[in-house]
């Protein structure tokens, strides 16, 4: 996709995520650290309950009232987000600098406000406009976005909004201060396919548009093909591999990479049952040694239930966090099916490609 | 509609399955049989039932009249016996609503807003209070000690602006704790949604979530009940009624049924019952009115 542009404008270290939960201490966040560069788009994938959602929440301290950040540093625009205690010093990032789109848009909204107040409260909040100056660019809002009929659209409740118009209504919301970095949690989980690719296009045209960052969070792997530039590997609360989008398709090294990628229904052989990843996450209550997903992988080395691995670079834009790429480790090879992906993926780009001349 | 005529229709039958005697005032024994057959022939109750029942509307629709006190006032319109204890019982009612709304709702919503600091518990103390106690101990205990340590009046006087307070406390007590806790919360409900996520997202601040979102919100489920409550509380209170000596309808009820005034007892069971249809026809009026997603008339909707 773009050209690799390096300038960062997110800084994540060794972020440490805890909640209290009836009073036991779970670690949702186990020591991240990740850059995010201007402009480009990242996916963040892994399995439900990995902490996707936990991560970014903290970039706007929307974590629950039981979570916080116990150690590690948010560096954004000269500031630390890590340290912000009170809702105060929040205001001027939330929906004005950084925003976000849930998962389910027919909750998101609140049921019994029109949807165009909805859309100018956020914007009105961060900007000092008359009544008609906000309405007008409400409008053009829910034209950008796609939805025909502005005027009569405004005045309108969210149950006459149908899950496709409801979420391009919360992207308005996210956009209305045009935001540098906007971070999408599953923004297409809860829609039909057909409707999915639709609001995808849409991210992708803004992004265009507005120079934005894009945080996709997903465990959806089609989703991620199509508009990630990179893709970071989420697995009970670290991130244990991240590339260019090609890198991580093609040439995956972490065993849970490994594994994720070959569920994907596109790699299932006819008449025989999908790949699933055996047994169940680690229990977060409890302090993980090794390599979280030992338990879990067939082929784990014995260092892997002993010592958390390093992150090995593979290149300069991909790392991975496993003893394999160790130069004293016996050489494992990924499934077979894997290195089978470059061929799927090459027709699944014509395939998009015959998509894009047929429209 | 249908309702309430289905309502006041059986009232009134059932009305009719009362033993006859009650009907010559106490004064059965002292008087023949032909004496009684013609009163009863004048109160029309050897009509056939549809009769009774068609008359019983005739005069209630075209003339607002609900027949005439037997016992009580003889000869005196029931409608005249209850409209001025009614006007009394309004006003307090009315007063009192007015603060259970005001000061319930005001709680609830900093309840809320400050759920598990110091307001909150004091606030569910108060609850706690008023539920776990039984009425008559703190209606009781304002009407002794209150009035001695206020200097107020015990019981109440019609011109007596003062002797008015004790009686509205009392009648507001009970529904400033329902107010509040039922707003507390429908708010802390709403305070998990999704939506309210979207919200704090968008940059607002807490209290402006709980002002400009969640509370029109939580007052929806509220909005239903509301005419009932309403129309319930104006139409006065029994026990109060009768602690303070205020001449309202709640202790007009009792009087006409222990002293067996079937015509009385039968218009005030009606007036109760049309109080309540209407307030559950008013309440989804409200619901309409509050929610968008609820209409009568189905619009096309536009997907
Ligand atoms: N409010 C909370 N209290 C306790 N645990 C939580 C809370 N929110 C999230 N978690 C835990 O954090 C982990 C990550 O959750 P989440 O980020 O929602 O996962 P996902 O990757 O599906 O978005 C899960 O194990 C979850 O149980
Ligand atoms: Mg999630």
């Amino acid at each position: 996709m773009s050209e690799m542009k390096q300038d960062v404008i997110l800084s994540v270290k060794d972020l440490v995520v805890k909640f209290n939960l009836r009073g036991q201490v779970l670690t949702a966040i186990r020591g991240i650290s990740m850059d995010l560069h201007k402009g480009e788009s990242l996916a963040i994938v892994g399995e439900s309950g990995s902490g996707k959602s936990v991560f970014c929440k903290t970039f706007m301290g929307l974590l629950d009232n039981n979570g916080w950040v116990d150690s590690g540093s948010i560096e954004y625009a000269g500031q630390d987000l890590a340290t912000f205690k009170k809702e105060k010093e929040w205001l001027h990032i939330r929906g004005k600098k950084i925003a976000m789109v849930f998962q389910d848009p027919m909750t998101s909204l609140n049921p019994l406000k029109p949807v165009g107040k909805q859309i100018q409260e956020a914007f009105t909040l961060h900007n000092k406009v008359s009544a008609a100056e906000a309405k007008k660019r409400t409008l053009e809002l829910l034209a950008d976005v796609g939805i025909p009929e502005p005027e009569r659209r405004y005045k309108q409740y969210p149950h006459e909004f149908s899950g496709g118009m409801r979420q391009r209504v919360v992207i308005a919301i996210a956009m209305a201060c045009v935001p540098e970095i906007l971070i999408c949690d599953e923004p297409t989980t809860a829609l039909d396919v057909t409707i999915q690719a639709q609001i995808l296009e849409l991210l992708k045209a803004l992004q265009r548009k507005y120079g934005l960052t894009i945080i996709y969070i997903t465990h959806d792997l089609g989703v991620v093909a199509n508009v990630a530039d990179r893709i970071a590997v989420m697995y009970a609360g670290d991130i244990v591999e991240i590339g260019s989008c090609d890198e991580v398709f093609y040439d995956p090294k972490h065993p849970y990479t490994w594994a994720l990628l070959s569920s994907l229904p596109q790699l299932g052989v006819k008449g025989e049952d999908l790949y699933s990843i055996q047994g169940t996450p680690p229990n977060l209550f409890h302090e993980i040694h090794g390599d979280a997903f030992a338990p879990r992988n067939p082929r784990a080395l014995k260092v892997d239930f002993v010592a958390r691995p390093p992150y090995f670079e593979v290149s300069p834009t991909h790392k991975a966090r496993t003893w394999l790429l160790d130069p004293r480790s016996p050489s494992v090879e990924p499934p077979e099916h894997i290195k089978n992906i470059r061929n799927i993926r090459k027709l699944k780009k014509e395939d998009a490609v015959n998509e894009q001349i047929t429209r | 509609m249908i309702t309430m005529f289905l309502v006041l229709s059986i009232v009134f039958m059932l009305m009719r399955l009362l033993p006859v005697d009650t009907y010559f005032g106490g004064r059965s024994d002292s008087m023949s049989d032909t004496v009684k057959d013609n009163i009863l022939k004048q109160l029309g109750l050897f009509d056939p039932w549809y009769v009774q029942l068609g008359n019983f509307w005739k005069n209630l629709l075209f003339h607002g009249d609900l027949g005439e006190s037997i016992v009580i006032q003889q000869g005196v319109k029931c409608v005249d016996l209850i409209i001025p204890k009614a006007k009394w019982s309004f006003q307090f009612g009315a007063i009192a609503m007015v603060f259970q709304m005001l000061i319930g709702y005001s709680m609830g919503v900093l309840m809320a807003r400050w759920k598990g600091k110091f307001f909150d518990s004091l606030g569910n103390l108060y609850i706690l209070l008023i539920n776990a106690l039984p009425a008559a101990v703190y209606f009781l205990f304002i009407q002794l000690y209150l009035s001695k340590v206020l200097h107020l009046p015990m019981f109440f006087e019609p011109y007596n602006t003062a002797s008015r307070i004790l009686p509205i406390i009392c009648l507001s007590l009970g529904g400033i704790a329902s107010n509040a806790m039922w707003m507390r919360r429908y708010m802390v409900d709403q305070m998990n949604l999704d939506y309210i996520r979207l919200a704090r997202a968008k940059g607002m601040t807490s209290s402006q979530v709980a002002f400009r979102h969640v509370m029109r919100n939580a007052f929806i489920p509220m909005a239903q009940s509301l005419p009932t409550t309403l129309l319930f509380t104006i139409s006065g209170s029994l026990y109060v009624e009768s602690l303070f000596s205020i001449p309202g309808m709640g202790g007009l009820l009792i009087t006409s049924i222990q002293r067996q005034d079937n015509t009385m007892v039968q218009a005030m069971v009606l007036l109760y019952s049309a109080i309540s249809v209407v307030g559950l026809l008013l309440g989804d009026i409200m619901m309409m009115v509050c929610d968008p997603r609820i209409s009568l008339v189905k619009k096309g909707g536009s997907r």
